[in-house]
């Protein structure tokens, strides 16, 4: 099986839980975040334990992937400013959309078309990082060329 | 299905979102996450590079979407949205200014900081990586204060 069909499926599963569990409802989502009721942290963490023990269990059993017989593992980051300035840009617009990325894809399905609004964003949203990034790295580059010739 | 109607309980969503976690590690030696999906489509669309298979998990989850609508309480297109139409008006207008707004913030805002709810907050912090846990505690912290600001400006009661 491709990558990209491997995706696919994985995708569909993912997006009928999250249909399923309404988490594609702006209502769902705000009494999450007014701390109204508790599935959705439930969900989440429930998610994470399960995950937790899986991924370990794979990496312990030195389990090799299907797909191209690499050893599953992966890599940790440590933590940086863009992590904290991102995250509380995304926390705003989550707040407000009371949806995000993986839902929101899952409404569109569904038929919940206020959805497209939102998608319109994001790719808006990345699309105006990824032009800013790029303005500051060649300014960056720019720099430190002048620096190295001793302007 | 009766099952598929009502809401999928924590206990089940949870669970069998841990588990595709898990087994996309194993079939694939791939993290989990939605976000990659539109870097992918924003990358085809500002310099036409060939969208990969983070495109099709995306759009495997509008699939899944529709699939839970037809196989539960049937496949009811709107373009209303609970609350939000209490809150800010039914306007069309309004309200595409304020989801893309919305969805501007949390492109950037995932773009920057590497990744979204799911990205960081379930898979990243089920493998214990530091970023993530500063991500996903950022961005709930930010949510959770937020919303409780909204609540207050445009109406407790809805």
């Amino acid at each position: 099986m491709t990558l990209n069909a491997i995706g696919l499926l994985f995708g569909a599963a993912f997006g009928f839980v999250l249909g399923w569990a309404r988490l594609t409802d702006y209502d769902v989502i705000r009494n999450m975040l007014l701390l109204r009721e508790p599935d959705v942290f439930l969900i989440m963490m429930s998610a994470i334990a399960t995950a937790a023990v899986g991924v370990r269990t794979l990496r312990a059993l030195k389990t090799k992937s299907m797909v191209d017989d690499s050893p599953v593992n992966w890599k940790g980051e440590p933590p940086a400013t863009r992590h904290i300035a991102g995250s509380v840009l995304f926390g705003l617009g989550w707040s407000v959309a009371a949806t995000c990325p993986g839902p929101v894809a899952a409404q569109l399905g569904r038929g919940q078309f206020a959805g497209l609004f939102t998608v319109v964003g994001l790719l808006i949203g990345i699309v105006v990082c990824d032009r800013l990034r790029i303005r500051s790295t060649a300014r960056e580059v720019q720099m430190r060329d002048a620096a190295a010739v001793g302007l | 299905m009766e099952i598929l109607i009502a809401r999928a309980p924590w206990y089940v969503a949870g669970p069998v979102i841990g588990i595709l976690v898990t087994l996309l590690l194993w079939v694939a030696n791939k993290p989990f996450g939605a976000l990659g999906g539109y870097i992918e489509i924003a990358e085809w669309v500002r310099i036409r590079r060939r969208p990969g298979w983070r495109t099709y998990f995306t759009l495997g989850i509008v699939a899944g979407g529709l699939l839970s609508a037809i196989l539960g309480a049937g496949w009811r297109p709107t373009v209303g949205y609970g609350s939000f139409d209490q809150l800010f008006g039914t306007s069309l207008v309004v309200k595409g200014v304020i989801l893309v707004a919305a969805g501007a913030f949390m492109g950037a805002g995932g773009r920057l900081a590497g990744g979204c709810t799911s990205g960081h907050g379930v898979c990243g912090m089920s493998f214990g990586s530091p970023a993530s846990l500063v991500s996903t505690a950022t961005f709930m912290a930010t949510a959770i204060g937020a919303a409780h600001v909204i609540a207050w400006l445009f109406g407790r009661s809805v």
